[in-house]
């Protein structure tokens, strides 16, 4: 990077005209090439567009094409500026040589008032060498060189701490940035989680109204109620313990089977003369059975809660929509299980064969697999 | 009326006293004993001020330390009130003392309202008026002056220094009108009377930002002892003044104005080289010993504010590359140029200052250090260029202060570049926001320097959330209820139309015809059954227009403006003060009037619809803050990182203290009436973070209404609003005269020593009682629990 002082163009710096819109050498307008590009050469600092630079510059060096710039330029040395202000640009360029050899640092120094002073002539050096006149520029490089070549070794470890420095900078910021980052990412997740705890508490109590007894049963709903209700406790402990159970889980509505014998002791209760007396169905049996007692459990496999995943329903296990209370994933694995399993080791011609000596609720239920399999929505 | 607390004789200048007005008495003098901080909310309309400011000035005039009065409220009407509100009081005083207390109060405002230079006070914008006023009074020009240049002078202000520097004006309570006519009598300026009696006053008056921002609290408030009791009045939006007082925004208009500042100052140097230039190394020798000797002229002419500096580096020397001026400017021109750059991404890029820096250094070799220093050295360099015409730095100025806070606050800031204005724009329109997240930082000063800091307001709710946010301790943190005689304020919140649909306007159904309508309904059935005046707070101005034009269509305006005169708010100052005046005719004359305005906007802050101007508030909707905002964000992110407070915690803070205000334009006294309808479906769990005084006037028969059913109890209402309210049947219960105010104290006496004489028992049984205290926790912390589920999923719809 030579520098010789000589032409005023290049003291001066970039030309007054915009050079945004207009290339001051080929005068294409950005109008016609919406992607023109300025580049410029830290030999004179003249902007020119990327067209121009190829079309005078590929075949070799080449003369600026500035009028009164009889500089020579390269291809090589095109770069394009940071700055919009050319003279900024280069002052910078002449900062950044500056800057490699008065690298000094407050440290190095006895006072503050050294320092300063320090400071101030390496900003006077490089005012010279900016726009000082030929032989200030002159003096300065020389000085520039001279002290240079005195002060290798301390350039160069200055050099070194200041890299290291920098290095130590970007590091921090960049942990900095990585922390706010990782906090951000555990505050989205805690928020995720709390809701989900919301969730699940919110399930659980319902299904521990579900399964409960009917004295727990009313706890949970009074406890879910608030304070209110505290105070109907004792009103409600004085009533028969099993009529505020039943009152309690049809209120509750998640305990679905136990309303049904609630509802039916209420209406037993409008008493008619004549009738019959019925027998009361004894209290403590707990939560009617729909089912009748019938047992469930398969016998060919077992299904264990929880063991079962399926990549189609894992997204389902977290969305509102369908973790609401009552809904539980391992009962849709259940059945799953079971309707896969239903049709096996049973062999429809073989059952057919000996359909003759069959009961006749065997039969019905052969026929309507049969009928299942033929036409399937005779059914549904 | 006369009466003491504890030992403290205080004259209050009405013949009664409200029981709140009492109880905040007794609040603040705790705080003045114990010398600490206090949050106070007062509901509005109960005469806060009176009550503050006689209860000061009777703790001043008691004890012998005369600690000085500060009290900074939010606008010069404010500020004015204040001061009458003083005069009265010091009136009374005289007369019940028999004698005329030592005693001067003094307001401040800005030069523009203070002016009385014949030509410098007709001009229009306060830059422009600051400006004149600093070529006509800056330390240089009297110098020229006596060098028998020709220049122009103000005899206003020269008149001041034939006075005594002590006794620019005699005692007594000066309103801003009074201190004007006064200054008009003795040809002397106001502006610089209240400048400088400011040390020899009892009490100032003046605006939240002669403390808080940092640019002007240097000059003007400097001199204040450290015993001062400061007081921000109408503080709810304190933080948000904080914020502000701190942050820049960078256009690339006002950069390609700094430059052309820059060029000018650097031709100014050259020509100042050649003819003056003892005066630049004079400047230059200043800077070689450090800033404070650079300073040391009057503070008061001083053109240019500086952001804080922290005191080390006052005292520390100008690092020697920018002592020179014409090195000065060049770096002041690489550093502008170096933001131009920065301008042309066109992206979206937040940082923190740190790696602002880091780039900033490695593309123009400019060290933190200067850039401190950047703002205090401008300031210097102008004033040895004797230069008069500020405005043309202005651009410049703000770049120099963003540079020194940059440089100087690692934390609590953030850069965030936006290169379009808005998602759907084309044209590239570039901001630098240079952003202080941390509404502590520009507060922290003053309570640092300060021993008593008291926040006041009608709206403060949350009262825990501000010493969090702004970082202090607290001594008392009070909020206090209103005691009625009757029943004279109706909140009520509507939660669905008349057809049951839930009524919102969260971000996915505001714009839904049956949300719309039903708000029209609302709208309409309010208007029929209210009498007189009207107000309608919508949460934003795009959403007003919005609703507006649906409603248009939908033929329900025209339903209404059978009723009454419809009026809107808008952004612009002058319309809205016109819509104002016709709205108040229109309730005087008994047309009646809606007005329709927003509840973040001039309306709703600051103006007050008393009586018949306002019978009924309308608050369509939640005023949430606009989330989509990335300096918002960042806040949020802030406050969630350092305070611990959550996202959501803040804004439904945030919406609720700005509903409040609406909801309190309406009652504005105890004789006052009026409807306070909360017209969402969210409101129904955000009534908790109500202030306490409204709060507890919403029955539980009121919440979760339908229009037609809120329609009802509210003309159940009105009629009983209807019956003859006489002053007599206040006595005794909201208002208390001097015997109720005997008895209130005695009871409180018994009752204090039948605690002390429960305590010495309870001492006595030992600790048996203490489990059973224990347990009857219990129960009742299970109270509170039930509330929170639904929140989130409520804020969701809004985000």
């Amino acid at each position: 990077m030579s520098r010789k002082p000589g032409s005023t163009s290049a003291s001066a710096g970039a030309p007054a005209i915009s050079t945004e819109d207009m290339c001051p050498v080929c005068k294409t307008m950005r109008y016609l090439n919406k992607d023109m590009e300025f580049l410029i050469n830290p030999e004179c600092y003249h902007s020119m567009c990327v067209n121009c630079v190829n079309r005078l510059f590929n075949d070799g060096p080449n003369q600026c094409p500035y009028a009164g710039c009889h500089r020579t330029l390269r291809r090589k040395g095109f770069r394009s500026a940071f700055f919009g202000d050319l003279a900024v640009e280069r002052e910078v360029d002449i900062r950044r040589r500056v800057a490699a050899v008065f690298n000094q640092v407050e440290d190095d120094f006895e006072t503050l008032d050294d320092y300063n002073n320090y400071l101030q002539m390496v900003e006077d050096l490089t005012f010279d060498l900016v726009n000082g006149s030929d032989a200030r520029r002159r003096q300065a490089e020389a000085t520039l060189q001279q002290w240079e070549a005195e002060h290798r070794a301390e350039i160069e470890r200055n050099r070194r701490a200041g890299r290291d420095a920098d290095d130590a900078a970007r590091r921090r910021i960049a942990a900095e940035r990585e922390a706010a980052r990782q906090r951000r990412v555990d505050a989205l997740r805690e928020a995720e989680q709390e809701k989900l705890d919301r969730a699940r508490s919110r399930e659980a109590e319902l299904d521990s109204l579900a399964s409960a007894g009917p004295d727990s049963a009313s706890r949970v709903q009074l406890k879910r109620r608030g304070g209110q209700v505290a105070a109907q406790r004792a009103l409600d402990a004085a009533v028969g313990a099993a009529e505020a159970a039943s009152g309690g889980a049809s209120g509750g509505g998640g305990a679905g089977g136990a309303s049904g014998v609630g509802g039916a002791s209420d209406v037993g209760r409008l008493s008619i003369r004549g009738l019959k007396e019925k027998k009361k169905p004894a209290a403590s049996e707990g939560p009617y059975d729909p089912f009748g007692g019938l047992e469930f459990t398969p016998s060919r496999y077992r299904v264990l809660p929880g063991v079962h995943t399926h990549p189609g329903i894992e997204k389902y296990k977290s969305d509102p929509a369908h973790v609401t209370g009552g809904y539980d994933f391992d009962d849709y694995t259940a059945r799953a299980m079971f309707e896969a399993f239903a049709g096996l080791a049973v062999f429809v011609e073989d059952e057919k064969e000996v359909g003759v000596g069959l009961s006749a609720s065997e039969v019905t239920a052969i026929s309507a697999g049969i009928a299942a399999v033929g036409d399937k929505m005779d059914l549904d | 009326m006369e009466f003491n607390i504890d030992d403290l004789p205080v004259l209050f200048p009405y013949p009664r006293i409200y029981p709140e007005q009492y109880a905040y008495m007794v609040d603040l003098k705790r705080t003045l004993d114990a010398g600490g901080n206090a949050v106070l909310e007062m509901p509005s309309g109960t005469g806060k001020t009176v009550t503050l400011l006689s209860l000061i000035v009777a703790y001043q005039q008691h004890y012998p330390s005369h600690r000085k009065l500060v009290y900074c409220s939010r606008t010069m009407s404010e500020i004015e009130k204040a001061l009458v509100e003083l005069k009265a009081l010091m009136k009374f005083r005289a007369e019940r003392l028999g004698r005329e207390e030592d005693f001067r109060a003094l307001g401040l405002t800005s030069r523009k309202n203070l002016c009385l230079h014949p030509s410098v006070r007709r001009e229009k914008s306060g830059n422009i008026v600051d400006a004149r006023c600093r070529s006509l009074t800056a330390g240089f020009v009297k110098e020229k002056k006596e060098k028998g240049e020709d220049v122009e002078v103000c005899v206003y202000h020269d008149n001041l220094d034939l006075l005594e520097p002590h006794n620019l004006i005699p005692n007594g309570v000066w309103t801003l009108d009074g201190l004007l006519r006064y200054g008009e009598q003795h040809k002397q300026c106001p502006y610089f009377t209240a400048r400088r009696m400011m040390q020899y006053c009892n009490v100032i008056i003046y605006s939240y930002h002669y403390l808080l921002d940092p640019k002007i609290a240097e000059r003007v408030s400097k001199d204040l002892p450290k015993d001062c009791i400061v007081v921000f009045d109408e503080a709810h939006n304190i933080d948000n003044v904080c914020i502000e007082s701190l942050s820049t925004d960078i256009t690339e208009d006002s950069l390609r104005r700094a430059s052309r500042g820059a060029q000018f100052l650097d031709n100014k140097i050259n020509e100042m080289r050649e003819s003056d230039q003892k005066k630049l190394q004079d400047e230059y020798e200043k800077l070689v010993q450090g800033l404070r000797g650079a300073e040391d002229s009057q503070p008061e002419d001083a053109f240019m504010a500086n952001p804080i500096l922290p005191a080390d580096l006052l005292k520390e020397a100008v690092p020697g590359n920018i002592r020179r001026a014409e090195h000065f400017v060049a770096f002041l021109r690489r550093f502008i140029e170096y933001l131009k750059t920065r301008m042309k991404v066109r992206q979206v890029i937040s940082e923190t200052p740190p790696s602002f820096l880091a780039h900033l250094k490695e593309y123009t070799f400019i060290e933190k250090k200067p850039l401190r220093f950047c703002a205090e050295r401008l300031t210097s360099l102008v004033r040895t260029l004797e230069l008069t015409n500020i405005e043309d730095f202005q651009p410049l100025q703000e770049v120099a202060t963003f540079a020194t806070l940059v440089a100087t606050y690692e934390k609590g800031f953030l850069l965030i570049l936006e290169p379009y204005e808005s998602d759907t724009a084309e044209v590239p329109n570039p901001v630098l926001h240079f952003t202080c997240l941390d509404a502590a930082i520009a507060i922290k000063p003053v309570f640092e320097r300060f021993d008593s800091v008291i926040i006041t307001s009608g709206t403060l709710s949350p009262l825990e959330m501000y010493p969090k946010m702004l970082d202090f301790p607290t001594v008392v943190q009070e909020s206090y209820n209103m005691t009625l005689a009757r029943r004279s304020f109706l909140p009520l919140i509507v939660t669905r139309g008349s057809d049951q649909s839930p009524i919102s306007t969260g971000f996915q159904v505001r714009n839904e015809p049956g949300v719309v309508r039903n708000y029209g309904n609302l709208l309409t059935e309010f208007a029929k059954i209210t009498p007189d005046g009207l107000v309608v707070f919508f949460p934003s101005y795009l959403y007003m227009e919005s609703i507006i034009s649906m409603w248009q269509g939908m033929g329900i305006l025209d339903e209404v403006w059978k009723y009454k005169l419809i009026l809107v708010e808008t952004p612009d100052a002058q319309e809205t003060s016109l819509a104002l005046e016709t709205y108040r005719t229109a309730c005087c004359n008994g047309r009646g009037a809606v007005l329709l305005c927003v509840a973040r906007g001039k309306v709703s802050e600051g103006i007050d619809f008393d009586h018949q101007y306002g019978r009924a508030v309308l608050c369509i909707g939640v005023p949430f803050q606009y989330t989509e905002s990335r300096i918002l964000k960042a806040r949020l992110e802030f406050l969630r990182e350092t305070y611990r407070i959550r996202e959501n915690d803040f804004l439904s803070f945030d919406a609720m203290r700005h509903a409040a205000q609406c909801l309190g334009r309406v009652l504005r006294g105890k004789d006052d009436y009026g409807l306070m309808v909360l017209a969402d479906r969210r409101f129904q769990k955000k009534r908790a973070q109500l202030p306490k005084w409204i709060a507890q006037a919403i029955l539980d028969a009121d919440v979760n209404l339908s229009t037609d059913m809120a329609v009802s109890s509210a003309r159940r209402f009105l009629r009983t609003m209807a019956q003859p309210f006489r002053a007599k049947d206040q006595e005794g219960i909201s208002t208390w005269s001097i015997e109720d105010l005997r008895k209130h104290q005695e009871k409180m006496d018994e009752e204090r020593i039948r605690e002390l004489q429960a305590e010495q028992e309870r001492a006595e049984n030992g600790e048996a009682n203490a489990g059973a205290a224990a347990g009857g926790w219990d129960g009742k912390e299970s109270d509170y629990e039930m509330d929170e589920d639904a929140e989130a999923e409520l804020m969701a719809l809004d985000n």
